[in-house]
């Protein structure tokens, strides 16, 4: 059991390492408090839903279409609601707040418009499994854990061997430098809140995939596994969010497995008190709490 | 604004209604209800406000209440929340002065309105609220819906019998009212048939991850799984077993919350082979179901599940309540209550002195197969 | 006809008054510019022990109200320490994140009675307690912030380390504001147990927090009398939508979303104690 139990973690902590990346890109980039985020993760599984409900698109285009387009609907809301507030220079719970007011009117249209009930997609969209050794892996567990791992390489290639990744960097450390320097920062802006709105949307789209349970609030219940995740591997940390993310994931497996299933959600929360008792920067530190 | 406007003015006409009680007069009788009308609980209270609605046509139709009165329902919705239910409860109480009220839903709601109605004196019936406990809270509140501990010995029993089981493992969602005490009536009853309990896992109402409690459980090899979880939860954990490998041999038994044709919808083929025991069948054969089947279709456009079954019946009963008491007053609805004897759809019924059920004989062990219930055979 | 119109309406007067406890309660820490998110927990905290000893001590409901102003206090003491050198966003979660342990912990004691929660609660708290217990707190807060301590409260939310430099005690300020805002917001909770005389975990954990914060930030932070009109507001604002049904929350949502951006300081935008 031991195995398999270590698969379960392996695969849920992929999955809120997914969910974790786009929001830890936003939160270290951007430094707002954007709640919105479980929004683009719900939205991106009903539009891929639709596209291969629908449309009949496969999964290979339906995942990337609804990414791109969630992406879209980011970059708009960061229009619309953020870039006024940034530049009047708002305190910082404005932003929170216009985030949360949002966040509330976007999930009561989604419940509005699509009803409560649970969705999923056509069974048999990802077929196949994996048996080894009495440990079962089927084939869109190994699509999560590959796409996962694919797109954290990807972002840390990005933010570290591109000019676009500098940018980033720049304007996160100091937005006023990073201006000066010449960062653009209106464009390095939008094309964060674009790959984290794709980012949350690619996390809906495998996640729903996997538990079979699409429905409007789903972006709310991972958002405090998400915030768990960030902190502990650090605000704007992607490496940090993959290894705090499958920690989670194997503490919550094995405590379920081992201990008592009741204890189950608190162990992300457990970890999330301890780590801004004992080491608040996150596992490496990278991050700086004490800046707001 | 428009609504309080308007709900005053039916005030001021009930009560002029009241005044001039003794007259022969055709003023509607109107009851409450309060059900989950808007968010995810609502696909337990739509159905009921749907029961209730087809009864109110055959009632009226069939010549009203009390000598001839139309019968309606004020319908307030709680969207699953407390405090909206308690605030339904004393605006239907206080501001339109209604004789009875039905409902709430969830049995949580009822914990906390129920009270409410109680000390005003107002009757209150429960159509769905299967809880313990519940009309322990004071002597008007009714339920009509069979308690869990009433109906889920005579699933456990008959899997005994069937598929000769012996060890099961219980799965329950420990953050619901609801499902945590449909879990404490699976422990008394896999006791008195002398199963084995040979494991007890836990989710939250919210979880979408059983694989970690279901691993556990696969690796334990009992011969069923006993689960007592809301329809979502439910559908989760189907999907997730069969995707696990579990043998088909292993049977899923389930409480009332897997009584909803979701559960065939969501979990599909997965769901084969799932016991769960109903109060009431869409297939049963009498004539006054299938007229209730066929009318509901008709009107509904899709097919009625138990909480309409057992909302259509209740809102029979309180009519019949009413024309014994010959008055819209909530004393004597109260006393009248108690006494109806009938049967429904949902087969015979009267009330117990604990004001619940008093028959469980109606109660059907059913299979799912193919996205569909059938009777166990 | 009177008895009626309270009776009719006496949950959403209590909750009204019980809300804008809380708002309170969150001002106190706001203050200080301390986003600290834990009233919901104190609430509960409050809750339940009050709950408890009326139900199984049966002690007079003054002393139980004491006990549920000193408990959430004593656990404020207890977390102020470590969370003192957290700020920000960083506070707020460290705080959510006590709220959720708690609330997992009250789903699964026993003593709690777990899911079910506790019901069967006396109603011993009135309009008079809770709107008295309420003006109190304004009235106490609002005089605060025009003195010594109201000063040092506002330089330390201007800019902290200035305000250290210039000889303020930071630790101190911010474990006494913790520690208030927990009694208000146990008192709160204590109301809450003995007015709608059924309690249950999922009211404490984090959609609580939120909504509490809601009221602040409508209402806006600049004095104490601003998120109580926050609550006020966002307290009756789905009563009157009702008619409304599904399009309710959406317009919850939309209302907050436009406050905000048209009014980032809140709709109470006056401070108070400003030096002219």
């Amino acid at each position: 059991m031991l195995g398999q139990q270590l698969v379960n973690g392996f695969v849920a902590g992929a999955t809120y390492a997914l969910f974790a990346l786009g929001f830890t890109l936003m939160f270290g980039v951007l430094r707002v408090i954007n709640l919105t985020y479980g929004v683009y993760f719900s939205a991106g599984a009903f539009l891929a839903l639709a596209l291969v409900r629908n449309v009949g698109f496969g999964l290979g285009l339906a995942l990337p279409a609804a990414a791109i387009a969630t992406g879209g609907l980011a970059v708009l809301i960061d229009a619309l609601l953020l870039t006024r507030l940034r530049r009047a220079k708002a305190p910082e719970l404005a932003s929170l707040m216009v985030t949360l007011g949002a966040t509330l009117l976007l999930y009561a249209v989604l419940t509005a418009w699509l009803g409560t009930e649970i969705r999923r997609f056509p069974p048999g969209l990802v077929g196949g499994a994996v048996e080894f050794g009495g440990i079962r892996i089927s084939g869109a567990q190994a699509l999560i854990i590959v796409t996962t791992f694919v797109l954290v390489a990807g972002l840390l290639t990005l933010l570290r061997r591109t000019r676009l990744g500098l940018a980033i960097r720049a304007l996160a450390e100091n937005p006023e430098a990073a201006q000066l320097m010449g960062v653009d920062a209106g464009r390095t802006v939008a094309f964060v809140s674009f790959a984290s709105g794709a980012l949350g949307a690619a996390a809906g789209v495998l996640i729903g995939l996997e538990y079979n349970a699409i429905q409007p609030y789903m972006g709310e219940a991972m958002m405090l596994k998400g915030f768990a995740v960030i902190i502990i591997g650090g605000l704007g940390d992607i490496g940090g969010a993959l290894i705090a993310g499958l920690l989670l994931g194997m503490a919550e497996a094995l405590t379920a497995g081992y201990l008592a299933s009741t204890l189950k959600d608190a162990v992300g929360f457990v970890l999330l008190v301890l780590t801004l008792w004992v080491r608040p920067d996150g596992l490496f530190g990278r991050a700086s709490a004490r800046r707001a | 604004m428009i609504g309080y406007a308007r709900a005053a003015l039916a005030a001021l006409a009930l009560l002029s209604a009241g005044s001039t009680a003794r007259a022969q007069n055709s003023e509607p009788v109107t009851l409450g209800a309060i059900e989950v009308l808007t968010g995810p609980a609502s696909r337990y209270g739509i159905p009921i406000k749907n029961g209730f609605e087809l009864a109110l046509d055959d009632i009226n139709a069939a010549g009203g209440v009390i000598g001839g009165r139309k019968l309606a329902i004020e319908f307030q919705d709680s969207a699953g929340t407390k405090e909206q239910a308690v605030n339904a409860a004393r605006g239907l109480i206080g501001r339109d002065r209604v004789p009875l009220i039905l409902g709430p839903t969830l049995s949580t709601e009822m914990f906390a309105v129920g009270p409410v109605a109680n000390e005003r004196r107002i009757p209150i019936l429960g159509t769905s609220t299967t809880a313990n406990g519940i009309t322990a809270i004071g002597p008007y509140v009714f339920r009509t819906s069979l308690p869990e501990a009433d109906v889920v010995p005579v699933t456990l029993e008959a899997a005994q019998r069937k598929f000769g089981i012996k060890k099961v493992a219980v799965l329950y969602g420990n953050d619901d009212a609801f499902t945590k005490s449909g879990w404490e009536v699976m422990k008394v009853a896999l006791e008195k048939l002398g199963i084995e309990t040979v494991a007890t896992e836990s989710f939250g109402a919210k979880d979408t991850d059983f694989s970690a409690q279901l691993t556990k459980i696969k690796s334990l090899d009992p011969d069923a799984v006993v689960v007592s979880a809301l329809v979502e939860a439910a559908s989760g954990i189907l999907l997730e077993a069969r995707a696990q490998g579990f043998s088909p041999h292993i049977r899923f038994i389930g409480g009332n919350g897997f009584n909803s044709p979701t559960l065939g919808e969501i979990a599909g083929e997965a769901a084969d082979g799932t016991l769960v025991g109903s109060p009431w069948f869409i297939g049963k054969a009498d004539p006054a179901n299938q007229k209730f089947v066929a009318e509901y279709r008709t009107k509904f456009k899709q097919d009625p599940d138990q909480f309409a079954a057992q909302a259509y019946d209740a809102l029979h009963i309180v009519a019949l309540a009413l024309d014994a008491a010959g008055a819209a007053d909530p004393e004597k609805l109260a006393t009248s209550l108690i006494a109806v004897k009938t049967t429904g759809v949902t087969g015979p019924f009267a009330f117990a002195p604990s004001r619940d059920p008093a028959d469980n004989s109606g109660v059907v062990v059913l299979e799912m197969k193919g996205g569909r219930f059938r009777i166990l055979e | 006809m009177f008895q009626d119109f309270l009776f009719t309406y006496q949950s959403l007067i209590d909750a009204v008054g019980i809300n804008g406890l809380l708002a309170l309660s969150l001002y106190v820490v706001l203050a200080l510019g301390q986003l600290s998110l834990g009233q919901a927990a104190f609430m509960g905290i409050g809750a339940y022990s009050s709950a408890l000893l009326t139900t199984r001590l049966q002690l007079p409901f003054p002393l139980v109200l004491l006990a549920a102003a000193c408990l959430p206090a004593l656990a404020a003491l207890l977390i102020g320490r470590p969370t003192a050198r957290l700020s920000g966003v960083y506070l707020a979660l460290a705080t959510i994140g006590f709220g959720e342990v708690l609330r997992i912990f009250y789903v699964n004691a026993e003593i709690t009675g777990g899911a079910l929660g506790l019901s069967g609660i006396p109603e011993r708290a009135g309009f008079l307690w809770i709107y008295g217990t309420l003006a109190a707190a304004s009235a106490g807060l609002a005089l605060l912030c025009r003195t010594r301590i109201g000063r040092a409260m506002e330089a330390m939310r201007q800019d902290e380390l200035a305000a250290g430099v210039m000889g303020i005690d930071l630790a101190r300020y911010k474990l006494a504001a913790l520690v208030a805002s927990a009694a208000l917001a146990g008192l709160a909770g204590a109301f809450d147990a003995h007015s709608s005389s059924f309690i249950a975990p999922g009211e404490f954990g984090f959609d609580a927090a939120v909504t509490i914060l809601s009221f602040a930030l409508l209402g806006g932070t600049g004095s104490p009398f601003g998120p109580v009109l926050g609550a006020v507001i966002l307290t009756l604002l789905p009563e009157l939508l009702r008619p409304l049904q599904d399009f309710r929350l959406v317009l919850n949502g939309l209302i907050i979303v436009l406050v905000v951006l048209f009014l980032p300081r809140g709709l109470l935008a006056w401070r108070i104690g400003r030096v002219r």
